[in-house]
């Protein structure tokens, strides 16, 4: 009997989806035996079933379906108790929901709704309340042994529900973006135009794909270029030519030798800039000679600036195209910079937005097309000002000077800090320092004086170097009485009462307030004192043989006050030492040496003889758990919320806060209860 | 049994002691039958069922959708197995059916031509069974909780309806008198007699008057919660009442006097009239009594319970004992009606234990017999 009901126990709480056939086995083997330990597993399977876990429910109840096929005497005891059955494994009973965790709930609902199905199929007709319980579920409680997922009708519309819930919220939505789509639809079309202009002033052939359509249109059938995609070469007459052509760093690694001939046509445009006439004077060489060599093939030349056709042009174009900004191009840069922020701070996100709430919508194909192409465009506009590689850095670096200088107005400084783009500046050491000086010298400053001494201005003014020095403090009453004796500050005038009859105890229509006369001319400035990070660690030897890495300023938590220690995390100083052995001391004599848990268990599995190794060195980290194996429902409770509250709403504490409660309330009590406007609350 | 029919046979028994002994064991082992099954009319729950007193062989059941059907219990076709056959069903789609939730009906107590019922749609019916017309339709200003026909009433035919507020739960006609017992939903249960209007003849005490033991406003209550049940036993000698309080209690119908007989908790969740009943021709006499899922069996003078018996999925709200069958009838919400019939003596064990069974009942029986 202890046997069977051992083994249902460790088959329910095994926390596993299938049982141990092993020990079903040998529950099915004991079971032969008589009815007696039939009654018994039954009740222990009861007895589990009842128990607050799913996953020890949905063990309990394979063992019972496993039992009911096999056994008529398990059969009539099931049925029998059919009611509770139901209620603890299909929910029949709304107050009684099915415990945590929910999945295996959920799991134990179907299994058992199916397996009830299947049992009445095969015993319905002999088992009344069985037939019974399946009609109740069927016509009451309205389950579809059907539908896979066993739910019942509640169930059922609550999920439609949700649904179209959903699906008007996502049509609002779709609608919103369609309407939203109209109204910038133009607008990013215009930036689009208007980046792809840019570009094409910068750089006038980056147009790719014209390129390779020109190229073998105007290459004749033997010709034989290696290296047809590649443009650039035939760009290079154009590049001079073009209003940009010194922001254009090409890095051709050009040719191989046999046409060095070319090399005078092939410039280099890093020497532009310094020898544009040269270039010039080439040009018009170029032109004569070809006219001169080939009358025939002139279009060929003119396009491609090969003198023959057996020449074959290995040309390996890198990525690194580079544009430099300079004060050429300076306002085209900045436009390209501004709509390169555009599109990716703002027409992208919102055409990504679209097309996630079109498709969660499933919206019209031609909206999702038309925002898909948005988008498709977009991207191709960043990809083509990535491969520009635009060399922001000196304007950045002159903005950021501008600042630091303080000649930019904020609206510009404000600008630029946001952005995090990438490309955002790196902010050099001496100029973030500079940074750093500025706003702190403005906020903590102190700055008092006497009325009596000399005012400061004057001195400021007598010479610059002070003047630098000079702390900025904003403007105040003290400032707006600087260096004027006020008769009348500080001094309160109490009117005389202007009743008919009612008159006033005599007083004093004068009372000057000395606080209120320093406040005119003094001033206040808190100065917390400046942050100082703390650049030392605990360095207390951990059990793991590292140091501790705590940077705590005065105390850490595990390791007490934070003194000096060597390498090895001794400590430094001989008295501090000692106090540290002697704190070891003490905890070795709470627990013996011998009561060190791996030399235990280094013993035990020696001897082989339990001396108790399990229970020594768990103290205080709470029980063990009782079942490993099942997933712990604790453990969800155990959040960031349960913590806090199980603090603050713990009794002590609630005690403490209501204490103090009561005493503000009585002092407030004991200074206005005479006023009945306190009194009362 | 054997010993029983020999006695009988010889006369040296009373016809009646072996008639007790017999339908005693027949209630003792009442059993949810496989082989008896009622058809599955109603969509909702069933509130109400009666089986009329004339032949024994119809019963009414009324839902609380408003439909009425009237089964047929008898079985004529000669086998076990038998399904009670819905003879016909006053359903929705019938122009007459109680709007609401019907809540009583009953049996004219000489004929099945006619039956009664009352509903929540504040009307109360007479029905002729034939055509399925109602005869006559009262209405009332409030809903109807529950009515009472006269068993003996030959000349006048008085109902008694509840006509009632909310307050009056449930009202009963005495087997052979005049007198009335109404419950009202502020726990008193009173005594009427038809022919004095002025008031009524007493109202029940659970303390029987004894002040020490009752508060204030406990004094001459019936129940600590309301009384929501009301059953005279067959005889009429005694009144049984429940309430929400879960107590059953059992009162001298005479004189009014709590015979504080303990039947332990009688588990009563319901908002409105619970239909209990008396076993007849029995002795002891049992109780059954709607608890919870289950209807549950008292020995009505110990208060002992028997056994419980479970079978409905949902609270049970009415059940009915078939006098001749012993057989028992529970409908609950979950829309079934159950039939609870005896057990047969499975036929090896005579001959083995036949013996011990008869000494075991010949002494039983013998104390039955100088009970009554």
């Amino acid at each position: 009997m202890d046997q069977l009901s051992e083994l249902v126990e460790e088959l329910t709480t095994s926390g596993q989806g299938e049982l141990n056939q092993e020990k079903m086995k040998e529950i099915k083997k004991l079971c032969k035996v008589s009815n007696d330990c039939i009654d018994h597993v039954y009740h222990s399977v009861i007895s589990q079933l009842n128990q607050d876990h799913s996953e020890i429910r949905f063990s309990a109840f394979q063992i019972a379906s496993e039992l009911f096929s096999r056994s008529h005497h398990f059969r009539t005891l099931l049925v029998d108790n059919f009611q509770e059955f139901l209620e603890l494994t299909v929910e029949t009973d709304l107050d009684q929901p099915l415990p945590p965790p929910k999945e295996v709930a959920k799991k134990l609902k179907s299994l058992a709704i199916k397996t009830v199905h299947s049992w009445q199929t095969s015993y319905g007709s002999a088992y009344k309340k069985l037939a019974l319980g399946y009609h109740f579920l069927k016509q009451v409680k309205k389950v579809d042994f059907q539908d896979a997922e066993a739910r019942t009708v509640a169930e059922r519309r609550r999920e439609e529900e949700r649904r179209s819930r959903l699906e008007r919220i996502y049509k609002e939505k779709a609608d919103a973006a369609t309407k939203d789509m109209e109204d910038s639809c133009k607008e990013i079309e215009a930036t689009l135009t208007e980046m792809e202009s840019c570009m094409k002033l910068l750089f006038p052939e980056f147009e790719l794909t014209n390129v390779k359509e020109d190229v073998p249109r105007s290459s004749s059938p033997n010709l034989q270029l290696a290296n047809i995609s590649d443009p650039q070469p035939c760009c290079s007459k154009d590049l001079v030519n073009g209003p940009n052509q010194e922001e254009l760093v090409e890095k051709q690694a050009t040719n191989e030798e046999h046409n060095r001939e070319l090399g005078k046509e092939l410039q280099n445009p890093d020497n532009t800039g310094k020898n544009e006439d040269d270039d010039e004077d080439e040009d018009d060489e170029d032109q004569e000679s070809s006219e001169e060599d080939q009358p025939p093939n002139e279009d060929f030349i003119r396009s491609s600036g090969l003198i023959s056709h057996s020449y074959s042009l290995d040309l390996n174009l890198s990525s690194g195209l580079h544009v430099k900004e300079n004060e050429d191009n300076e306002a085209v840069v900045a436009t390209v910079r501004d709509l390169h922020r555009l599109i990716t701070t703002k027409h992208l996100p919102a055409v990504q937005g679209w097309i996630q709430v079109l498709t969660k919508a499933g919206a019209e194909q031609r909206l999702l097309r038309k925002a898909l192409d948005l988008k498709k465009s977009l991207e191709a506009a960043l990809q083509k000002h990535e491969e520009l590689h635009i060399d922001y850095k000196t304007r950045v670096r002159k903005v950021m000077k501008a600042s630091s200088d303080g000649d930019e107005d904020d609206d510009d400084d404000f600008d630029e800090v946001p952005e995090k783009e990438g490309y955002e500046p790196h902010i050099p050491e001496h100029l973030r320092a500079e940074y750093g000086t500025f706003s702190i010298s403005y906020k903590y400053f102190t700055f008092c004086y006497s009325s009596s001494s000399e005012p400061s201005t004057s001195q400021s003014t007598s010479s610059d170097e002070k003047a630098k020095d000079a702390p900025v403090v904003p403007f105040g009453l003290d400032i707006y009485y600087w260096g004027q004796d006020q008769p009348t500050a500080g001094k309160i005038i109490k009117s005389a009462s202007q009743h008919q009859f009612w008159v006033p105890v005599e007083m004093e229509e004068e009372v000057e307030n000395k606080e209120m006369a320093a406040e005119s001319r003094s001033r206040y400035i808190s100065f917390p004192g400046r942050f100082t990070p703390v650049s030392h660690f605990c360095r207390a030897p951990l059990g793991n043989g590292k140091l501790c890495q705590r940077q705590d300023r005065v105390k850490c938590p595990f390791h007490g006050r934070i003194i000096p220690r060597d390498q090895d995390g001794k400590p430094c100083k001989a008295e501090d030492r000692q106090r540290e052995e002697q704190e070891e001391m003490r905890r070795r004599q709470e627990q013996p040496d011998w009561r060190d848990p791996e030399l235990m268990r280094d013993i035990e599995a020696a001897t082989g003889q339990d001396l108790g190794s399990d229970r020594v060195g768990k103290k205080g980290k709470g029980k063990k758990k009782k079942f490993p194996n099942l997933s712990d429902l604790k453990q969800n409770a155990n959040t960031s919320r349960s913590r806090l509250e199980k603090k603050v709403f713990n009794k002590s504490s609630m005690r403490r806060v209501a204490e103090v409660m009561i005493k503000a309330d009585r002092r407030k009590h004991d200074k206005f209860s005479n006023q009945f406007n306190y009194a009362l609350h | 049994m054997l010993g029983f029919l020999s006695s009988r046979r010889a006369g040296l028994d009373d016809p009646l002691r072996l008639r007790r002994a017999e339908s005693t064991r027949r209630v003792l082992s009442l059993q949810l039958n496989p082989d008896r099954d009622v058809d599955r009319i109603h969509g909702n729950g069933i509130n109400t069922i009666d089986i009329d007193v004339v032949e024994g062989r119809y019963m009414l059941s009324g839902g609380a959708d408003g439909v009425i059907v009237i089964y047929d219990l008898e079985n004529f076709t000669g086998k076990t197995q038998y399904t009670c056959k819905a003879i016909c069903t006053v359903g929705r789609s019938n122009r007459h059916v109680h709007k609401f939730s019907v809540e009583t009906v009953q049996w004219y107590p000489y004929d099945t031509g006619m039956f009664v019922s009352s509903s929540f749609d504040k009307t109360m019916k007479i029905w002729d069974t034939e055509t399925l017309k109602p005869a006559e339709i009262f209405e009332f200003e409030t809903n109807v909780y529950s009515h009472h026909l006269s068993p003996i009433a030959r000349k006048h035919s008085l109902i008694a309806g509840l006509i009632s507020t909310r307050s009056l739960m449930c009202a009963n006609w005495h087997k052979d008198n005049v007198f009335i017992s109404v419950l009202s939903a502020d726990s008193k249960v009173k005594v009427w007699d038809v022919r004095r209007a002025t008031g009524s003849l007493f109202t029940l005490d659970q303390h029987n008057g004894d002040k020490s033991k009752a508060s204030t406003e406990a004094a001459n209550t019936a129940h600590n919660g309301r009384a929501n049940g009301l059953c005279f036993t067959g005889d009429g000698l005694y009144l049984l009442t429940t309430g929400t309080d879960d107590r059953m209690r059992l009162w001298n119908s005479a004189s009014g006097e709590n015979t504080l007989v303990n039947y332990g908790k009688v588990c009563n969740e319901s908002r409105k009239r619970l239909q209990f009943c008396v076993s007849k021709g029995c002795s002891p006499e049992f109780v059954f009594v709607p608890c919870g899922s289950s209807v549950a069996v008292y020995t009505l003078h110990t208060g002992e319970m028997v056994t419980m018996l479970r079978g409905h999925y949902n609270n049970v709200d009415c059940c009915e004992f078939h006098p001749d069958y012993q057989e028992l009838y529970s409908g609950g919400k979950d829309c079934n009606i159950l039939a609870w019939v005896p057990v047969l003596r499975p036929p090896d064990e005579e001959e083995e234990e036949a013996d011990t069974k008869q000494k075991a009942s010949d002494s039983s029986t013998n104390q039955l017999g100088g009970n009554a």
